[in-house]
């Protein structure tokens, strides 16, 4: 065989930011505390986009209005990460980029036993992020439970598989991408890009804060 | 002014197709009880997700010798076939002279119990039978659903339109609720899952892998 020179690039990419607030301990208990207290029908989503499910609790989507300084505080680190990853993915300066008005949409979401959320994106938003207050329980015989999963945006791109394409590297595998977040780990991706949580099987509690971007 | 009728039609349409098999009466209770009977860790699929919520056998009930389970792969494949032929320009004795390559499986599914978003490569067609499901969730509507993702790289852009369109042109899944006795027939190429089970009782069902292949020297990916 001869050997050639390749240049191998990545095109069609989808960019994914991830961040993690350290320390985040005392943080995420005051919004756990915050949550639960305020997990009720006056905070509840009045218009669901999905089907609600009794195991979670998805709330108004003014969450980043809130004044208590934990949830402001919260905001600025999760703000400052889809900023973050909307400079490096883009050829934005920051100037440019501080003259944008910097919109969002903010909820949090508490799920229980057998609660998940159907794949979904997010339309008329660029920006998604998911940060984590509680991971939950993993029972050892649900190693699935309470996963964050990003579906391939190529569909059908895996409808042909041989030894040549199925073992491709992470950045070019064709696959969806099964996360789970740690306590303070947050993640952005484009919000054009379908993503489910899995069931979750603790006996307790998984609690995430979503935010959808968008920029005018 | 008057406004003239527009003529719409579906572009880039996935076919689904349901058949009915006519052998389900008495054949769903046979199969039942042998799947119940064989739903032990001798017959599970050793890739299948851990759980005990969900049951996955091993792709192999083409090669077992019970009747009913013969009887009812036979229906399958000529529904997987039925629908090829109801979209296909291919002539009949050309549709016939296709030789059919399948594998298949069942699942149970108990309370709390779904199967997770999968599609298969290599595959040109993928059946879902129901064998059993249970009575319909009064609170949860898609409880159990064979639900396809949507496919369509659809545009971000919504306006106030969009809440209202109507399918095949909806963006978004679409849900099918399995019923005992009747088949589904969609590409294997759709992501698809069952939804989480929120009724008392089980959803058995039987999946396979179809696809056809022209000629023995015709060359397919193995799978």
């Amino acid at each position: 065989m001869v050997s050639a020179a390749v240049t191998l690039s990545p095109i069609f990419a989808v960019p994914l930011g991830e961040a993690r607030l350290a320390p985040c301990e005392r943080l995420n208990r005051e919004l756990e505390a915050l949550f639960l207290a305020r997990e009720t029908d006056e905070h509840r989503n009045p218009m669901p986009s999905h089907i609600p499910q009794e195991e979670m609790f998805e709330s108004r989507f003014n969450l980043f209005r809130w004044p208590e300084p934990c949830v402001q505080e919260l905001r600025k680190f999760m703000l400052d990460s889809v900023a973050q990853t909307v400079l490096q993915a883009s050829t934005l300066s920051a100037e440019d980029f501080a003259r944008l008005k910097f919109h969002n949409h903010t909820w949090f979401h508490v799920t229980r036993h057998a609660g998940s959320f159907v794949s979904h994106h997010h339309p008329m938003a660029s920006w998604s992020a998911v940060y984590c207050v509680r991971v939950g329980e993993v029972p050892a015989d649900q190693p699935g439970s309470g996963l964050l999963r990003l579906f391939d945006p190529r569909p059908g791109a895996n409808a042909y598989l041989d030894p040549g394409n199925a073992n491709l590297h992470a950045a070019f595998a064709l696959r969806s991408l099964d996360l789970r977040l740690g306590e303070g780990q947050i993640i952005v991706f484009p919000s054009y890009l379908f993503h489910e949580v899995t069931p979750f099987y603790g006996r307790d509690t998984r609690i995430t804060v979503a935010t959808n971007c968008w920029f005018a | 002014m008057s406004t003239p009728a527009p003529h719409v039609v579906p572009l880039f349409a996935t076919p689904f197709g349901v058949v009915s098999l006519p052998e389900a009466e008495a054949l769903n209770p046979a199969l039942a009880a042998l799947f119940a009977e064989r739903a032990t860790a001798q017959w599970r699929d050793p890739l299948a997700a851990p759980g005990a919520l969900t049951f996955r056998s091993r792709a192999d009930l083409l090669d077992w010798p019970e009747e009913p389970v013969r009887q009812a792969i036979r229906a399958i494949l000529a529904g997987v076939g039925s629908v090829a032929a109801s979209i296909n320009d291919l002539a009949a004795e050309q549709l016939a002279a296709l030789r059919v390559q399948a594998r298949a499986w069942f699942t149970i599914v108990r309370p709390d119990g779904c199967v997770p978003p999968a599609s298969y490569p290599n595959t040109s067609w993928l059946a879902v039978y129901c064998v059993t499901a249970p009575a319909l969730s009064k609170t949860r509507f898609d409880s159990g659903v064979l639900r396809m993702h949507e496919s369509r790289p659809g545009p971000m852009f919504q306006d106030a339109t969009h809440s209202g369109i109507r399918v095949p042109y909806r963006p978004g899944h679409y849900a099918w609720r399995p019923v005992p006795g009747q088949l589904a027939v969609f590409p294997a190429a759709i992501t698809h899952e069952i939804a989480m089970l929120r009724a008392a009782g089980a959803l058995v069902i039987v999946t396979a892998r179809v696809r056809f292949v022209a000629s023995d020297l015709a060359w397919m990916p193995p799978w």
